[in-house]
């Protein structure tokens, strides 16, 4: 090959690849910013399904009028802002073609067309699927046989006829349903924290079953619950519900902590050599005696004495799960009687923060002791190894174990650690614009997906935990408004989303899930380690309020 | 330049195994079949130019075009791929699109660059050769 015929091959090359690359992006992309020009798509929901539904070219207040004044009946309106047509008719194109939580998608098929609004793919949980290609996951923005089969019942046909005949374009609407709410920074303020935190603790009471467990999960827009359960996650909650009741003062939600803690106490204590431990079966994790410790912890400052001795048992027994290093080992064989020394994510953080925590009640210098060794091996990063600016765990419970030894056994070291974790959270956090402004202050956890409550949620923990401790020691004020600012946005984003009321006309039961945090935009089901997290970072904040 | 397409050649093509088959997890067939066909001619070809055996200037056209092919269509691919998700997802997939850019730049020396000179060469070797 001369170097002419290489130049005018890779010319033609370059020219066809423009070409067919500029075709694509102009009709794929639908512009979200523009007046809305499309129809009005009016629909009618009772008891969380839809009823109703009809599409005018104006006048939407007067459409379905008879229906939308049953009792209980609720009225949505959405108008397309623009539209696209899908490139092909392919099954994974169908799947890329749209945005979780913002598009929708519309089939026409003998003259007919039905449309799957995001109201609509979110009543049908549809949004964000993993699919596994050969051994790859690959997770597409809609779930595409849920929602062709949605589609062809409008249309009265079959998916596979849909998708072999029928033209489909995503579209884009602005709604008039209140949700996601219009949250701001600066509507971030003390008695809006209080309320949304007295919000979700009253979540939690109100799902509490007599024998003081929770229901563990509940889907929303289905309105059923999880058979599944969690001592961990049980075990935080009630840290939680402890904590509100003690700092509002609020009896009803003491009373809660104190069911959900005697659960533990009564039913799933049992015996790992010379200590007690939390869990069931032949083997239990440290995870669930930590955060029961923390749990006891708070329930005693509320005055309930009778956690005072399982706390010092359940110490004792994190205590003996300690290495010499630091480090815990996170296991215990309840049937033959020995810890296995196995890490897993977040349990050395929560054995850590326990120990400091208990050691106010103990006065047992071994706990402040074994914290502040816990700290130390957690915090501890090689300085050979480059990759530590850039790799991170989940570091929440460490740097809320920080706050809480800062006073007793102040740790610099653990401090920069967390101050460097939060600089990282920074760069993960949304920012609008040009992001979408309901998304700006979360997380980020990849670019085609929507961001969860939960992760952004269990960084705040750790952020205002940060916070306090910055402020304590004096850190620059830059830095501290840098934190400020980033917790505040963050938090703007999950009050965005908590179900105050959140989308009732989704929700078969509204009243059961007020004040409940969803798992994230696409995903309105309730874990009771949702409002946990996401309730616990806002309290620490009131609190940290409060004291100054 | 024998010998220099010949390093080279054995070198991308054990880039190319150590990094597919040895870095990146899962084994898909869609990446790892290009990936040890791109390899294996390479590799023979390699072996044919170091060895100065009789057949060494067939295998490097065979493994440059092949090369040159593939990493064209790899290239593209990935091209469309950022402008469909730029334009279904708008500002919203600037990360993807760095990340993939960046993948782009990688590979284009590999897949690209190389063979475009070795046939540039073996045309000046054909014309040399020639009576």
């Amino acid at each position: 090959m001369t170097p002419r015929t290489l130049l005018r091959l890779l010319g033609i090359w370059l020219a066809v690849l423009s070409a067919c690359s500029l075709l694509i992006f102009c009709s794929v992309r639908i512009d979200r910013n523009r007046a809305p020009t499309g129809p009005y798509l009016v629909s009618v929901w009772e008891r969380g399904s839809r009823s109703a539904r009809t599409v005018v070219a104006s006048d939407p207040e007067h459409a379905l009028q008879v229906a939308a004044e049953r009792p209980g009946a609720q009225r949505t309106i959405e108008r397309i802002v623009d539209s696209a047509p899908i490139l092909w008719r392919s099954w994974l194109l169908l799947g890329h073609s749209v945005v979780p939580a913002r598009d929708g998608l519309s089939a026409t098929y003998k003259g007919r067309t039905a449309y799957a609004t995001p109201n609509d793919l979110l009543k049908l949980e549809a949004y964000e699927r993993t699919l596994a290609l050969g051994p790859l996951s690959l997770v597409l923005g809609i779930d595409v046989n849920q929602v062709l089969g949605a589609l062809a019942r409008e249309l009265e046909t079959e998916p596979a006829e849909l998708l072999r005949h029928a033209s489909f374009r995503r579209f884009a609407v602005v709604s008039d349903a209140p949700y996601p709410r219009q949250v701001t920074e600066a509507d971030v303020t003390v008695d809006a924290i209080k309320a949304s935190v007295q919000s979700a603790a009253r979540y939690l009471a109100r799902n509490q079953r007599r024998d003081g467990s929770f229901r563990y999960e509940i889907n929303t827009v289905t309105g059923t619950e999880s058979e599944e359960y969690n001592y961990p996650r049980h075990a935080g909650a009630t840290f939680f519900l402890a904590r509100a009741g003690n700092q509002f003062h609020d009896a009803k939600l003491q009373r809660a902590g104190q069911r959900a803690g005697a659960f533990m106490k009564d039913r799933v204590t049992l015996r790992c050599g010379a200590h007690d431990c939390i869990g069931e079966g032949d083997q239990v994790d440290i995870g669930s005696a930590a955060l029961a410790l923390l749990a006891y912890v708070e329930l005693i400052a509320g005055g309930n004495e009778e956690f005072r001795a399982p706390a010092l048992e359940l110490s004792g027994f994190l205590r003996s799960q300690q290495r010499a290093d630091g480090e815990f080992q996170h296991f215990y064989s309840v049937s033959e009687q020995h810890p296995i020394d196995i890490q897993v994510e977040y349990y050395t953080g929560e054995a850590t923060f326990a120990l400091s925590s208990v050691g106010r009640v103990s006065g047992n210098p071994k706990d402040l002791e074994g914290a502040r060794r816990g700290l130390s091996f957690l915090v501890k990063r090689s300085p050979l190894f480059l990759g530590a600016r850039y790799f991170w765990g989940a570091e929440h419970w460490t740097c809320q174990a920080l706050a809480d030894l800062w006073q007793r056994a102040p740790d610099p070291i653990a401090l920069k650690f967390c101050l460097d974790w939060q600089a990282v959270n920074r760069n993960l956090q949304f920012e609008s614009p040009p992001l979408p402004s309901q998304y700006d202050g979360g997380i980020s956890r990849g670019p085609f997906m929507s961001p969860r409550l939960t992760p952004t949620a269990s960084r705040l923990e750790a952020a205002v935990a940060t916070l306090e401790v910055a402020r304590a020691a004096g850190a620059p004020q830059a830095q501290i408004e840098l934190l400020e600012h980033q917790i505040k946005r963050a938090f703007a984003f999950l009050l965005r989303y908590q179900f105050t009321p959140g989308p009732t006309h989704l929700m078969p039961n509204a009243p059961r899930v007020n004040g409940g945090f969803p798992g994230s935009p696409i995903d309105l089901h309730v874990r009771i380690d949702y409002p946990q997290h996401a309730a616990g970072a806002l309290l620490r904040y009131w609190e940290l309020e409060q004291k100054n | 330049m024998r010998i220099t397409f010949g390093v080279l050649n054995a070198v991308s093509a054990l880039v190319l195994l150590v990094g597919v088959f040895a870095v990146v997890q899962p084994r898909f067939w869609a990446l790892d079949v290009p990936a040890a066909i791109i390899a294996f001619v390479e590799l023979v070809s390699a072996v044919g130019l170091l060895a100065r055996l009789p057949w060494a200037l067939r295998a490097l056209t065979v493994s440059a075009w092949v090369s040159f092919v593939l990493g064209l269509t790899i290239v593209s691919l990935i091209a469309i791929t950022i402008v469909f998700l730029r334009g279904i997802h708008g500002d919203y997939g600037v990360a993807a699109l760095a990340v993939s850019s960046l993948i782009v730049l990688l590979l284009v020396p590999y897949t690209v660059v190389l063979p475009a000179l070795e046939l540039l060469w073996l045309k000046r070797q054909r014309a040399e050769s020639r009576p």
